[in-house]
């Protein structure tokens, strides 16, 4: 398929899941026995009686995929797959698009400055993340070759918000997974913050909602990946 | 465990009279550890009910629009909208964990006009986040974690645009610093006036 016709049915694939992810997430709300995870006040406000009931349990909560990671070096190589996919869009496609790209859409120079600083921020969060897993005696998770599918400066600030969106709900869905380790907890905290803070600039840039919700909803690993997978060519 | 709120307001009564004395201690002991979910829960609590009762003010000024066009003073209501929900649903789950949910305090903020709002604006959604991302590794449930990961990345977007609006970069490092409940109590403590 030519370019327009790959970037179109990029988009929808991207529709399809933000879609599918809203589907998803209020039928899991709905058919777990005392609604937990899902986003929205509702749902955190039955987080207490469920605790206090003792219906609280991550076996519960996920009945929907079992255990999705092995241990803390699992999480974190699913946070450096992510950052691999944001470093490599940021360090790409602003050099394929130049500040003209941006000031041409009618924004500052400055708004080209602010994404090239978010894109030091990814790439130090690739690094960081490789070092712990390192350190950790994992195998980090190498980058891969990606294809965004947009086709011009608009289309790359579009992808661009949807992939913050996504690593802050990933972020917000895995933090449970390392409750085991303080610090490393307290790390993915640390970059979490930063991607919500990305996405609020996105999200203005693209002429929406920096904070559409008082709850910025989690999504599950499954759902995550179902969102990049399309990206990943190898 | 009492109130937080009125730990930090007996410090910062303390500290003001350069007699450190038991609150400051025990405030420092919280530091360390909190003592149980509901602990962190109620330290969260404190911080919404005085973002809340802060963008109350927020109809007092004018504020025109942002750099792009949009209406501000739409957007600040929104972010207060966002505390007030903060404030119910912690009160809630603090409730229904069978804990004793902490109540407003009184506060003065020093706002005289609409820049210093926004100044303090900034101030409070950054001290917040710094603050949850502080706190919450002493949560011990994963679905509570969970929960204040929600809360957390909405003030991390809420202090994105106030630092626009401040003309200062809405992502300044690459990594959050987080803040003990010392170091938040140093940056935000000082607007708690009196108890509720």
């Amino acid at each position: 398929m030519n370019i327009t016709e790959r970037q179109q049915s990029y988009e929808a694939m991207l529709q399809r899941a933000v879609e599918q992810r809203l589907t998803s997430v209020n039928r899991r709300t709905l058919l777990r026995n005392g609604a937990i995870l899902g986003g929205g006040a509702l749902a955190f406000g039955t987080v207490g009686r469920a605790i206090a009931q003792g219906d609280s349990t991550p076996a519960a909560s996920n009945a929907v995929e079992e255990a999705p990671f092995g241990g803390p070096v699992d999480v974190l190589n699913y946070a450096l797959t992510l950052e691999h996919i944001e470093s490599s869009f940021y360090r790409d496609g602003l050099a394929a698009i130049g500040a003209e790209g941006i000031t041409g859409l009618g924004f500052q120079q400055g708004v080209f400055d602010y994404l090239t600083e978010i894109g030091a921020h990814e790439a130090a969060h690739v690094t960081t993340l490789t070092d712990v897993i390192t350190q950790l005696g994992g195998t980090p998770v190498a980058e891969a070759t990606y294809d965004f599918g947009y086709t011009d400066a608009a289309g790359f600030l579009a992808v661009a918000l949807a992939l913050e969106d996504t690593g802050v709900a990933a972020y917000g869905g895995a933090a449970q997974y390392l409750i085991e380790s303080d610090d490393l907890l307290t790390a993915a905290l640390t970059i979490h913050g930063v991607e919500a803070r990305h996405a609020s600039y996105l999200a203005l840039l693209n002429a929406g909602n920096p904070f559409p919700e008082a709850f910025n909803a989690p999504l599950t690993p499954a759902e995550v990946l179902e969102i990049a997978t399309p990206f990943i060519q190898q | 465990m009492r109130s937080y709120d009125t730990l930090i307001l007996n410090a910062v009564k303390e500290q003001r009279a350069g007699s450190p004395g038991a609150a400051t201690a025990r405030l420092a002991a919280a530091q360390t550890a909190f003592t149980s979910d509901i602990d962190v829960l109620n330290y969260a609590l404190t911080l919404e009910h005085l973002e809340a009762a802060f963008y109350a003010l927020g109809p007092n000024y004018q504020f025109g629009q942002d750099p792009f066009g949009n209406d501000i003073d739409a957007w600040l209501t929104a972010v207060g909208e966002h505390e007030n929900a903060h404030v119910t649903t912690l009160t809630d789950v603090i409730t229904q964990l069978g804990g004793e949910p902490v109540a407003a305090a009184q506060y003065d903020f020093g706002v005289t006009d609409a820049a210093t709002f926004l100044a303090t604006a900034a101030t409070l959604e950054n001290v917040g986040v710094a603050a949850y991302d502080g706190a919450g590794q002493f949560l011990t449930n994963p679905d509570l974690l969970t929960a204040a990961g929600s809360i957390v990345a909405v003030e991390a977007r809420h202090a994105a645009y106030l630092n626009l609006l401040n003309g200062t970069i809405p992502f300044p490092a690459a990594f959050e610093t987080p803040m003990t409940p010392d170091e938040v109590l140093a940056a935000a403590g000082g607007f708690i006036v009196s108890e509720g």
